[in-house]
């Protein structure tokens, strides 16, 4: 499992920071928006405490809200690599400047061995986590395993497993 | 310490390709399925533990994955974002 980062040295935290970008109130203005948007990929696992190595983020939005989720990310000059509609078509569009957001737009997709995910199912089973003063959605364990099995690769393997050991750790 | 030459672009780009593939689904039950022993399992656990008594909130682990992934870009050469 070598994707999970190194636990930093406690001086680490004094001399490494990320970039400016406002990770908080960029939630803020998601939740203001009222875009039906969930956090997948390795954000959400870092979200329930999983120490993983992640560059972007990645969120499963729903169809008809496009326009909000790009009018809530406009003050932080984010921009769409492609119209809505154009969105809607291939079913994903990306936010970026110096971050990266990329933006699953689907009713439903195809896990690798032949189920559907429907983003209304996982929608209704969201988890609400506070975030400062955001809150974001993210999907069930359970949920979060079967997008991690829509796109299949290694490390979406390796993430199974370790939200597999997160459910074990939450049973005790 | 020696100096290692880097990769070409060519070798990080099948790489890349190669560590982003569509496993079939016989491949991915493979890798979830896999046996995961005692010391690994317990090793997982550990970390998860540390992870979530060192940065309790979700917005202190946020944080703290934004300062781990610019310390991992800071000491790599190069190559693609996750």
């Amino acid at each position: 499992m070598g994707a999970v980062a190194p636990p930093l040295q406690s001086t680490d935290t004094n001399v490494m920071r990320g970039s400016a970008f406002d990770e908080i109130s960029f939630f803020s203005a998601i939740e203001a928006s009222g875009s039906r948007a969930l956090l997948i990929g390795r954000r959400a696992l870092v979200v329930l405490g999983l120490p993983v190595l992640t560059a972007d983020y990645d969120f499963w939005l729903h169809a008809e809200d496009i326009e909000k989720l790009n009018e809530a990310a406009r003050p932080f000059d984010l921009e769409p690599n492609r119209g809505p509609n154009d969105a809607r078509r291939s079913g994903r569009y990306v936010l970026e400047n110096d971050e990266h957001i990329d933006v699953l737009v689907s009713d439903a997709r195809t896990t690798v061995d032949g189920i559907e995910v429907r983003f209304d199912d996982l929608w209704s089973r969201r988890v609400s986590v506070d975030i400062g003063a955001a809150r974001v959605s993210i999907p069930s364990i359970d949920d979060l395993i079967l997008t991690k099995r829509i796109a299949a690769r290694p490390k979406d393997a390796e993430d199974i497993r370790l939200l597999e050991r997160l459910k074990e750790a939450r049973d005790d | 310490m020696t100096e290692r030459p880097l990769p070409s672009s060519s070798a990080v780009e099948a790489a890349t390709r190669f560590a982003h593939r569509r496993l079939t689904p016989e491949e991915l039950q493979a890798y979830v399925d896999a046996p995961v022993s005692e010391a690994e399992r317990e090793e997982v656990l550990r970390l998860i533990r540390w992870f979530k008594n060192r940065y309790p909130t979700p917005a202190d682990r946020l944080a703290y994955a934004r300062r781990s992934y610019a310390r991992w870009t800071a000491h790599r050469p190069h190559g693609p974002r996750d």
